[in-house]
């Protein structure tokens, strides 16, 4: 890992979206020597040094309890970190966590849950608004239009008035997804996005994913759908205990893995 | 429940469930009966007690002094005007709200804000009217503005406490936690002594509070307390998940807690919540054995009166029934309030 000097985080990069861009670093995230320690002394995170460049699509995968979920959770400040530097879209943070820095980052980086995470007492509509007036400040007509189009754009604007628990799984992670997209992110974090859905919605969802990727949205990916990232990704990042065992292209890590620790994973998946 | 057409005429088929359901086996044949004799010769005296013994004048002589209180006759128009307001609210909240235009009901909440002031200026003086002193008022008129005024103050002050007592900083953490319980410790009634004792020694030089003021005050930071216990159970229900997409979505932690989790929480705690303003009209009874002629305060000053001498019957019967018609009238906007906010029936 060079360690280049990264331009100075811009000072007003609150509210317009792509103004980071349009003079930042190619690299969307780098971290360098991330450790997290829980609270009760587990180590999730040790020593993780991983890029993700503009445009990138990056799958992680791993057994449960690898720590890939406290992986992209640290790049939104979801969890702190206790140790390294970590650099979001040119925003610097460190064992500090400073909240400003961490709010700016929010700002240009969405995220998609498991759980879809919807607000059960509002609207679809209002799920995928609340943001960008109260966050972004932007004027409400225009921010509803806006919502209508990205609704549209995942195959759910007729559910537009009604409320989450009305919606299956699939439909609920679509607008989870139109949700984070409304504040125009620059990276989108999946954190096992169709773990929680029936088998059959499964695919409705990773088209959403697939065709987010090939308008060229920067996205880090943690799921066990071998078919998605053999197609989508640009690269696999394999971890385990905490640690990243091996990065590769998904053709080279599925057909020939280096590590034993990735061939032992492989044969019980697939 | 859809109607399903079932076999039989209707007469036959009602014998039928009666049968089954009160005379099944010869143990629910006795207990039919016996449950039977007890209500209905418990029900036939009390009939007969009320239509043929009891003296109703004590009531019907005095219905302005169970509504108004002492208000001064010329003015009482300002006191059942005021009343009368309060009806018009309920009516209009009770509707079904595609009987009223849109903007309507979305101000609904705020009118029954306004009505605690309006009442004041009403009753107080004010608009130019003629002043009363708030030692003439009294009876339902007294009772509902107490309880309208403990709730206004106790909602907002609960919310916020249920908001400190998780809050990060420990010292507002500690404080509040000691109060909800220093509050829920004591008995009301000590409570509501000590209000209108101490409130004064805390005033400036030259401030003074009415005894209304005074008891508004005890009741609200009382009711707090509860109110405050019921919205922390409402915010402990929400699942962290809902703090992380809020916060993955950049919403500040003010925002989070503003558009976020009260909503929730509140919607959680409102039949708690319910059960704590009812309460609140129970609770301004006590008040009657503090000086206020409330509604319990007004009856006894009239069973004073030698006119009425051993009317104590009636007019308590007569009390039950006011304060349980308000009640009812308050649970059911209670209950419409918790269905306006459900009505996509989640949860």
């Amino acid at each position: 890992m060079t360690s280049s000097p990264a331009p100075e985080p811009q000072p007003n990069s609150g509210a317009q979206p792509g103004d980071v861009s349009s003079s930042g670093p190619a690299l969307a995230v780098r971290s360098q020597g991330l450790d997290k320690i829980f609270s009760n002394g587990f180590q999730a995170l040790s020593k993780v040094d991983l890029s993700v460049s503009k445009g990138e699509v990056v799958v992680i995968m791993g057994p449960s309890g690898s720590g890939k979920s406290t992986l992209i959770r640290t790049f939104n400040g979801l969890e702190t970190i206790q140790a390294g530097h970590l650099e979001v879209l040119g925003h610097h943070l460190d064992a500090d966590n400073n909240p400003k820095v961490v709010s700016k980052i929010r700002h240009h980086v969405g995220m998609v849950f498991q759980q879809f995470n919807l607000f059960p007492h509002l609207s679809i509509l209002e799920n995928v608004t609340l943001a960008p007036i109260w966050v972004q400040k932007r004027d409400r007509q225009k921010v509803k239009e806006d919502a209508l189009a990205l609704l549209d754009h995942v195959g759910i604007r007729e559910q537009a008035h009604k409320y989450p628990s009305q919606l299956s799984g699939g439909q609920q992670q679509r607008v989870a997804i139109a949700r984070a997209l409304a504040l125009s992110p620059q990276l989108m974090l999946f954190d096992e996005p169709t773990s929680a859905l029936d088998p059959e919605k499964v695919k409705e969802v990773l088209e959403t994913i697939r065709a987010l990727a090939a308008e060229g949205m920067t996205m880090v990916v943690v799921t066990h759908e071998v078919g998605f990232a053999r197609e989508v990704a640009d690269r696999v990042v394999f971890m385990d205990e905490g640690m990243i065992v091996e990065q590769a292209s998904p053709k080279t890590f599925f057909t020939d893995p280096k590590e034993e620790r990735s061939q032992l994973f492989l044969s019980r998946i697939l | 429940m859809a109607d399903t057409p079932r076999p039989g005429p209707r007469p036959a088929q009602l014998l039928r469930r009666l049968r089954r359901g009160l005379f099944a086996s010869h143990l629910d044949t006795l207990i039919t009966v016996v449950l039977a004799v007890v209500c209905g010769s418990g029900l036939w005296s009390l009939l007969h007690w009320t239509f043929l013994q009891a003296d109703w004048a004590v009531v019907q002589d005095n219905i302005r002094l169970y509504f108004n209180g002492n208000f001064p006759v010329s003015q009482i128009w300002r006191s059942w005007s005021w009343l009368g307001l309060l009806g018009v609210l309920c009516i209009l909240t009770l509707m079904p709200s595609r009987l009223l235009p849109p903007a309507m009901v979305r101000l609904l909440p705020l009118f029954w804000v306004l009505i605690l002031p309006i009442g004041l200026l009403l009753l107080a003086a004010g608009l130019g009217f003629e002043p009363v002193k708030s030692r003439f008022w009294g009876g339902l008129q007294l009772s509902l503005l107490l309880t309208l005024g403990t709730i206004l103050m106790a909602l907002p002050l609960g919310i916020l406490m249920a908001l400190a007592r998780r809050s990060s900083l420990p010292l507002l953490r500690w404080l509040t936690t000691g109060y909800i319980e220093l509050m829920r410790g004591m008995p009301l009634i000590a409570v509501l002594f000590f209000g209108q004792l101490m409130i004064p020694l805390f005033l400036p030089e030259g401030w003074t509070f009415s005894r209304v003021l005074r008891a508004v005050l005890s009741l609200g930071f009382f009711m707090a307390a509860y109110m405050a216990e019921d919205v922390r159970g409402g915010l402990q229900s929400i699942p962290k998940t809902q703090l992380e997409a809020a916060r993955s979505l950049g919403l500040s932690p003010l925002l989070t807690i503003a558009l976020v989790e009260l909503p929730q929480a509140l919607r959680t705690a409102l039949p708690a919540l319910a059960n704590q303003c009812v309460a609140s009209l129970q609770n301004t009874s006590l008040l009657a054995y503090l000086g206020l002629i409330e509604l319990l305060g007004i009856s006894r000053s009239i069973l004073a009166n030698p006119n009425y001498l051993g009317r104590h019957l009636e007019v308590y019967l007569w009390l039950a029934l006011v304060y349980w018609a308000v009640c009812i009238l308050m649970t059911s906007l209670a209950r419409r309030v918790e269905h306006s906010l459900n009505v996509t029936g989640h949860h």
